[in-house]
């Protein structure tokens, strides 16, 4: 059965920075109390691959990494999906962006959530290949679970028992 | 002298450039293009056991995983020295072709129908997957959905996984087949094939049936006449999956067919100090700059270049498919006379995906798929290897060279786009030249225009500089050349 609130972590856990949805997702899942209604996925995805993700569910929060140019490395930048502005892997040269493949599916009569928020992190290296974050980038990772708790604990549908 | 520059803005990333010189009598003098890169791909791969890299190099590009994971897994066979049985060489070849059959619908539907559905003058707000249904119907739309969901199910069948498959190994196969599972193979052979029907049918109906799209796939704005090459079975018949790379001059006769493995024998790449992306040309010819013809190295290497240098291709739809396109656009099906309009691309692109829609049915139903043996261990080790397959966007070449415990000591990609980087940046020069003239005023379809000259090559600039490809917004800017001064900029996708 299809859990309907879904945490989306996008990224490359091999390009430096872009590893940051990597390293949520696994923090997230190493905490083992993730709640029934709530699933946690990483994906290295794009395009048509996130309507087959995001179908389906209720609500959802992608984590995910951007260059803005207008931040210091390591914040936080927290929007709806409504307001999108593209990160790094909400779009793609070769499929669709993350709006059309949300409009697209509601076309085609596909289940498209209505809620979606976005957290990305503004990276400071997105051209290294590298298992490792940037130290700005890492400092952020704490913050940024104590954000996803948060989320999951205003949008699950039953009670928080632990958040960290 | 003014230069334009088609900028994407910074916020993202994976942005290219492309400038173009303009002299003061509106002529374009010269066009660069220029990508960014990511670095360290080599010295992530040093030191690592060979047979992870398979794994590895999956993630070095979001589109087209698949491609190097069987690129990766031949290199790797050839660094162990191993033979792969017959069964797991079929199963490769399944998967293979059920990821080209998404891959290409994908860019065909996504990237290429807007322009011929739409019409290249729509605003971008419209000229996109959306604009295509709205015109074309919501059943294609769901048709379209229903081919990919199929070719990602051959993938997760055969490979293990959605999308980045595991299954490859030194010496053949990690995952057998059931017989179960050969039947769902064969559904969705037929559902392909039927697919495959249907997309020929928007050919006729969309393309062909206006005379002034069948004008500009022939228009010398979007041609030029470069060597071709292409990986081809014993027959010359195109194969993504396996072959000799067989390379055809500009009237198409032969050059040379060389195994993939002396690949450095006949590539050389040229360096340009404006762009981080290298410019590979066939060390024979030479390189002679950005210009076509036969004295000049540049090749291109895409599904229309796959087309030329083939003498036909191996399934029944597909080949007639081949011969109407020869027929339509040369004016002779045998194929001996290539095709040159860049444009043309999109349509080789499905006559390449009637290929592998037909191939998927062929090979799901061959029982062999079904044999427990798929796998021979290595008995030894080699320590060098090279790994060769059509990636949908062009020829890909790995090549490793580990030390005797098969710990990666080299690592080298030549990746589909990068083949195609010094024809990219000569089909945007043509396009610019056929569009922009003295006191021209950039508009949104001018500008679409120049894009499309690049958008049929599909490419990955992403993969081709190892990073995942974000979308491709442009910036023009107009520079008085000698002065640097800006006079006019113009956006799309920003």
């Amino acid at each position: 059965m299809l859990k309907p609130i879904l945490i989306l972590c996008l990224g490359n856990e091999i390009v430096s920075d872009d590893g940051f949805g990597v390293e949520i997702a696994r923090r997230l899942t190493d905490a083992g109390n993730i709640p029934e209604s709530v699933e946690v996925v990483f994906a290295p995805l794009a395009g048509f691959a996130l309507l087959d993700l995001l179908a389906g569910r209720a609500k959802v929060l992608i984590v995910d990494t951007i260059r803005t140019g207008n931040a210091a490395p390591g914040t936080l930048h927290k929007f709806a999906a409504g307001v999108l502005t593209p990160s790094k892997n909400l779009t793609t040269s070769h499929q669709i962006n993350l709006p059309t493949a949300l409009e697209f599916g509601r076309q085609l009569g596909l289940d498209m959530p209505d809620d979606i928020d976005v957290i990305a992190v503004e990276a400071e290296d997105l051209e290294t290949v590298s298992e490792q974050l940037t130290p700005s980038v890492q400092a952020a990772v704490d913050q940024a679970i104590r954000f996803v708790w948060d989320w999951i604990s205003r949008n699950a549908t039953e009670e928080i028992t632990h958040a960290n | 002298m003014k230069s334009i520059v088609i900028d994407p803005i910074t916020r993202l990333e994976g942005h290219g450039k492309i400038h173009l010189f303009i002299k003061d009598d509106g002529e374009l003098a010269n066009c660069y293009f220029q990508v960014p890169e990511l670095r360290g791909f080599e010295a992530f791969c040093v030191g690592r056991p060979v047979e992870e890299l398979c794994r590895i190099t999956t993630r070095i590009c979001g589109v087209c995983p698949d491609a190097h994971h069987m690129a990766s897994a031949k290199a790797i066979d050839a660094v162990f020295g191993a033979e792969i049985p017959s069964a797991a060489h079929k199963l490769r070849n399944l998967l293979y072709n059920g990821f080209y059959a998404s891959d290409h619908t994908a860019h065909f539907y996504v990237l290429a129908g807007p322009d011929f559905i739409c019409g290249p003058d729509a605003p971008p707000g419209e000229r996109n997957i959306l604009g295509v249904i709205a015109k074309v119907g919501l059943d294609a739309g769901k048709k379209v959905i229903a081919q990919r969901a199929n070719g990602q199910r051959v993938i997760e069948i055969i490979g293990g996984k959605k999308v980045h498959p595991v299954t490859a190994l030194p010496g053949g196969m990690s995952k057998r087949i059931s017989k179960e599972e050969q039947e769902e193979l064969i559904k969705i052979g037929e559902d392909m094939v039927e697919f495959a029907k249907f997309s020929i049918q928007i050919v006729n109906d969309v393309v062909l049936a206006k005379e002034e799209y069948v004008d500009m796939i022939l228009s010398d704005t979007y041609a030029h006449k470069t060597y071709n090459i292409g990986l081809v079975d014993e027959d010359n018949k195109v194969n993504f999956y396996d072959g000799k790379v067989r390379v055809t001059d500009p009237d198409g006769k032969e050059h040379c067919k060389y195994e993939p493995k002396d690949y450095l024998e006949y590539l050389a790449e040229h360096v340009e100090p404006y762009s981080y992306l290298k410019y590979p040309y066939l060390k024979k010819v030479g390189w002679k700059g950005f210009v076509d013809g036969v004295d000049s190295g540049v090749f291109k290497a895409t599904p229309l270049s796959r087309l030329n240098v083939s003498d036909g291709m191996a399934t029944p739809l597909a080949q007639a498919e081949y011969e109407r396109f020869y027929e339509t656009l040369a004016g002779d099906s045998s194929g001996k006379t290539p095709v040159h309009g860049t444009l043309a691309t999109h349509w080789a692109r499905v006559v390449e995906l009637v290929y592998s829609c037909e191939a998927v049915l062929e090979l799901a139903k061959d029982n062999e798929i079904t044999s427990d043996h798929i796998f021979d261990p290595p008995k030894g080790i080699v320590g060098e290897g090279v790994g060769v397959v059509e990636a949908p966007r062009g020829n890909l070449t790995h090549h490793y060279k580990t030390d005797e415990n098969g710990i990666v000591t080299e690592a080298n990609l030549i990746v589909g786009t990068t083949n195609n980087n010094a024809a990219i940046s000569m089909s945007i020069k043509r396009a610019a030249e056929g569009l922009i003239k003295k006191g021209t005023e950039i508009t949104q379809g001018t500008l679409n225009r120049i894009e499309m000259a690049f958008r049929a090559y599909d490419p990955c600039f992403g993969c081709a500089t190892h990073s995942l490809a974000g979308e491709m917004p442009l910036e023009v800017i107009v520079h008085d050349a000698e002065s640097g001064e800006v006079i006019q900029t113009a956006q799309q996708n920003c």
